[in-house]
C-alpha cells in the first residue's frame, strides 16, 4: 500500500530525497558533526526553517486543499511550543534550585523545593504559586502529549463550533483571527500562569544533558527534519486518493459534496484539527531552537504571514508551501536582520529593515493576480510538457454543439 | 404493484413575503418516471430544494420510504445517503478533477471521513466506474480534467454521478439544457433506463423532451400543482393552455 502511495505520488520520493540530501549536507557543514562551516546559530535557524516549513504545510493543507482560509494556525504552533517550553523550564529550574539546595545543612522539603522553584519561574511576574496550568510541567510525557491534544482539542470544539454554523470564507477567517488575538491577549496578562509578556525563555538548555549547545542544536535540527520529513507523507497520504478527491471537492464546491451524501462539517474538522495538531509539533520543536516563547509569537499578524507563504509558494502543493516558507522566513531575518545592503537612491536611503515588510507585501499582491499557481506553479512546465496528452484536445467539445463558448 | 416512495404533503415556502412555494403535493413510487414541467419560476427547482434539504419549507411533510421517514430532520448528506440523488440546473461537476475523480467520489461507499482516508481502490468499484462511464457515453475520458468537457458530457457526467450514488430516487432538474437534439435524445434514454428499476423525477419544460419520456406528468405553477397526468391529458387541460400560452 505504501508502496503504491509513493509510486503514484513521485514529488513525495522527490521531496524526501532533498530533504535527505539538505540534511546530510548540513550535518557534514555544522560544528558539532562536522567540518564547522556553518554556526551553530545558522543551524538553529536553518532547523528552525524547518518548522516553519511544517506548519506552512499543515496551512497548505487547511488551505490550499480544503479551501479553509484559516488565520489562526500559529496559535496551535505557540501552544505546542508553551507546552514543551513548561516542562523544559520547570525541569532545569528544578536542576538549579536543587543543586543550590545541595549545600545546606538539612535536605530541603519537597515544599521548599517546589517554593524556590516557583520563586525563580514566577518572580518576574511578581509570584511563587503554581498555577494550574502547570499542574503536568514536572512531567515530560504528560507535556509531549499536551503538544498535541491541546492544540487538538482546541481546534475540534472551535471548529466544530464554527463548522456546523456554516461560517465559510471571509467570516471564518475573522473568528480564526478572534481566536488567535484572544490566546495572545490572554497570554500576555500576568495572571494567565504563563509569565505574561516574559513568556518562557532558557528553553534552549535542555535538563538533563550537558551537551553544548552545537550539539544540541543539530540534534533539533534532525528532529525537525525527521518531523517534516513524516508531516510531508502524513499530508500527502491524505491530500492523495480519494480523500484529496473529496476535500478539493469541498474546497471547490462545499453544497455539491452534501448532496454526494458526505458530511462535509465532519471533513472539515478533520482537517482543522490534524493540521492544528501538527503545527502544534513544529512549535514545540521550533521553540526550543528560538530559545524563547513569549505571547507576541501568537500574535495574529504570525498567522496571516503563513498565509502569505503559502500564497507565493504556491497553493494546493505541498512543496510549494515548504519553497514559500523556506524562502520568504529565510529572506525575512536576512532583511530584518540588517545584513542586507542598503540601497542608496541618492535623494532616499531604502533601509530593508524599514522597507521589507514592504516588498513582501508588494510580492504578495503581485503573486496573487498575477502568479495564483505561486513559485511552485513553474514546476508544472515541466510536468504539463511531459503528460501533453492530458491537454484540451479537440475532442473536448463536440461538433454537434459549435464552437465552444 | 409499485409501492410509495416519496411523499410531498400540504408544503409551503415563502422567500421574503413571496409565496414560491403553496400547499403543494406530491406522491412519487418506486419506480416510477415522472416530469414535472411549468414556466420559468413556477418552483420546480425549489420543490427538488426542498425534497434533498436544501430549504426548509414553512409548513407541510415530506415523508420517505417504507418506514416514513420525515427528511425535514435532516442534513443535506443524510438525505443524499438515505437514497436520493440530486442533479442541478447548472451542470456542476469537480472540473478540477478528473472524470475518474468524480465518478469515484460519487461511488456509493461508506462516507466517513475516517472510511474515506482509508479507502482502498478496489476491482469492483473500477468496474463499476467502467461501467458507469459507458452507461454515460464517457469511457473514453475517464482520465481527462472534467472541467475540459463540452457542456453535454458534463451534464451527462452528472448524470453518472447520481448513478453512481446508487440512489433509490433521483431527482433530475433540466437536464436537457443546452444540449443538441441528438444529446438530448441519448439523455431521454438515460432516464427512462434507469427509471425501470428506481424513481426519476425530472423537471424540464422542452415539450418534446417530455414527450420521448413518456410517462405520467405533473405541471407546477406558482408553487402549486396544476394539472396531472399523461401529457395528452394535460395539455388538453385549459388551465395549462392559459398558463403556458398566456405568458
Ligand atoms: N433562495 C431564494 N430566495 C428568494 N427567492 C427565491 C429563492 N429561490 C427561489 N426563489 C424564487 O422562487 C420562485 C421559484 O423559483 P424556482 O424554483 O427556481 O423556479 P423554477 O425552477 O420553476 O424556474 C422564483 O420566483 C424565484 O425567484
Ligand atoms: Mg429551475
Amino acid at each position: 500500500m505504501t508502496k503504491s502511495f509513493l509510486a503514484t505520488n513521485r514529488s513525495v520520493l522527490v521531496f524526501l530525497l532533498v530533504l535527505s540530501l539538505f540534511t546530510l549536507a548540513v550535518t557534514v557543514m555544522a560544528e558539532a558533526t562536522g567540518y564547522g562551516l556553518i554556526s551553530t546559530s545558522f543551524v538553529k535557524t536553518l532547523g528552525k526553517t524547518l518548522c516553519l516549513c511544517l506548519i506552512a504545510i499543515a496551512m497548505d493543507v487547511v488551505w490550499g486543499y480544503c479551501g479553509i482560509l484559516s488565520l489562526g494556525h500559529f496559535a496551535f504552533f505557540g501552544i505546542g511550543g508553551y507546552a514543551i517550553g513548561m516542562w523544559l523550564m520547570y525541569a532545569r529550574t528544578e536542576e538549579i534550585v536543587a543543586g543550590s539546595l545541595a549545600n545546606q545543612p538539612l535536605p530541603a522539603t519537597p515544599q521548599e523545593v517546589s517554593d524556590a522553584i516557583g520563586t525563580q519561574i514566577f518572580g518576574v511576574v511578581g509570584s511563587s504559586d503554581f498555577p494550574l496550568i502547570w499542574s503536568f510541567a514536572h512531567s515530560l510525557p504528560l507535556q509531549l502529549l499536551a503538544i498535541l491534544i491541546v492544540p487538538g482539542l482546541l481546534a475540534l470544539v472551535f471548529g466544530w463550533l464554527a463548522f456546523r454554523s456554516r461560517v465559510t470564507g471571509v467570516y471564518l477567517s475573522i473568528l480564526t483571527q478572534a481566536m488567535t488575538l484572544a490566546l495572545s491577549l490572554y497570554l500576555f496578562q500576568n495572571d494567565s500562569g504563563l509569565r505574561g509578556n516574559n513568556g518562557l525563555s532558557g528553553l534552549q538548555n535542555i535538563p538533563g544533558v550537558s551537551a553544548s549547545q552545537d550539539d544540541v542544536s543539530i540534534w533539533f535540527f534532525w528532529a525537525s527534519a525527521v518531523a517534516l520529513g513524516l508531516g510531508y507523507l502524513l499530508f500527502a497520504f491524505v491530500t492523495s486518493g480519494k480523500m484529496g478527491s473529496v476535500i478539493r471537492a469541498i474546497r471547490d464546491d462545499e453544497a455539491r459534496v452534501r448532496f454526494l451524501g458526505y458530511h462535509v462539517e465532519s471533513y472539515k474538522l478533520f482537517v482543522f484539527t490534524i493540521t492544528a495538531m501538527v503545527a502544534g509539533i513544529a512549535g514545540a520543536l521550533y521553540y526550543p531552537q528560538a530559545g524563547i516563547i513569549n505571547p507576541a509569537e501568537i500574535a495574529p499578524i504570525a498567522s496571516i504571514y503563513l498565509a502569505v507563504w503559502v500564497a507565493i509558494g504556491g497553493r494546493g502543493r505541498l512543496y510549494g508551501a515548504v519553497i514559500g516558507a523556506t524562502l520568504v522566513s529565510l529572506l525575512s531575518s536576512w532583511f530584518t536582520g540588517g545584513s542586507a545592503p542598503a540601497i542608496n537612491l541618492g535623494f532616499y536611503k531604502i533601509v530593508w529593515t524599514d522597507w521589507w515588510l514592504v516588498l513582501l507585501g508588494l510580492s504578495f499582491v503581485v503573486v496573487t493576480l498575477f502568479f495564483p499557481q505561486g513559485i511552485g506553479g513553474l514546476f508544472d512546465f515541466v510536468a504539463v510538457k511531459r503528460n501533453s496528452d492530458y491537454g484540451p484536445s479537440e475532442g473536448a467539445w463536440r461538433a454537434e454543439e459549435g464552437k465552444p463558448e | 404493484m409499485s409501492k410509495r416512495l416519496l411523499e410531498v404533503s400540504g408544503v409551503s415556502v415563502t422567500f421574503d413575503g413571496f409565496r414560491a412555494i403553496n400547499n403543494l403535493s406530491i406522491a412519487i413510487a418506486e419506480p416510477e418516471l415522472r416530469a414535472v414541467i411549468g414556466p420559468n419560476g413556477a418552483g420546480k427547482t425549489t420543490f427538488m430544494d426542498i425534497i434533498t434539504g436544501k430549504t426548509k419549507p414553512d409548513e407541510g411533510k415530506v415523508i420517505w420510504g417504507e418506514k416514513s421517514i420525515s427528511l425535514l430532520g435532516m442534513s443535506e448528506s443524510q438525505i443524499a445517503r438515505a437514497g436520493i440523488g440530486r442533479k442541478f440546473q447548472k451542470p456542476t461537476v469537480f472540473e478540477a478533477q478528473t472524470v475518474r475523480e468524480n465518478l469515484a467520489m460519487a461511488l456509493k461507499n461508506k462516507r466517513g471521513p475516517f472510511d474515506v482516508l482509508f479507502y482502498r481502490k478496489t476491482a469492483n468499484g473500477a468496474a463499476r466506474i467502467e461501467a458507469l462511464a459507458a452507461e454515460i457515453g464517457l469511457s473514453d475520458q475517464l482520465t481527462r480534467v472534467a472541467g475540459e468537457l463540452s457542456h453535454g458530457q458534463k451534464q451527462w457526467l452528472e448524470i453518472g454521478m447520481l448513478l453512481a450514488q446508487d440512489p433509490r430516487l433521483l431527482l433530475v432538474d433540466e437536464p436537457a439544457a443546452g444540449m443538441t437534439p441528438a444529446e438530448r435524445e441519448q439523455t431521454t434514454d438515460l432516464l427512462v433506463r434507469a427509471a425501470k428499476t428506481r424513481a426519476v423525477v425530472v423537471v424540464e419544460h422542452d415539450m418534446e423532451f417530455v414527450r420521448r419520456l413518456n410517462c405520467k406528468v405533473t405541471v407546477l405553477h406558482e408553487g402549486s400543482v396544476l394539472a396531472e397526468g399523461s401529457l395528452d391529458h394535460v395539455t388538453q387541460n385549459p388551465d395549462v393552455i392559459e398558463v403556458y400560452l398566456g405568458r
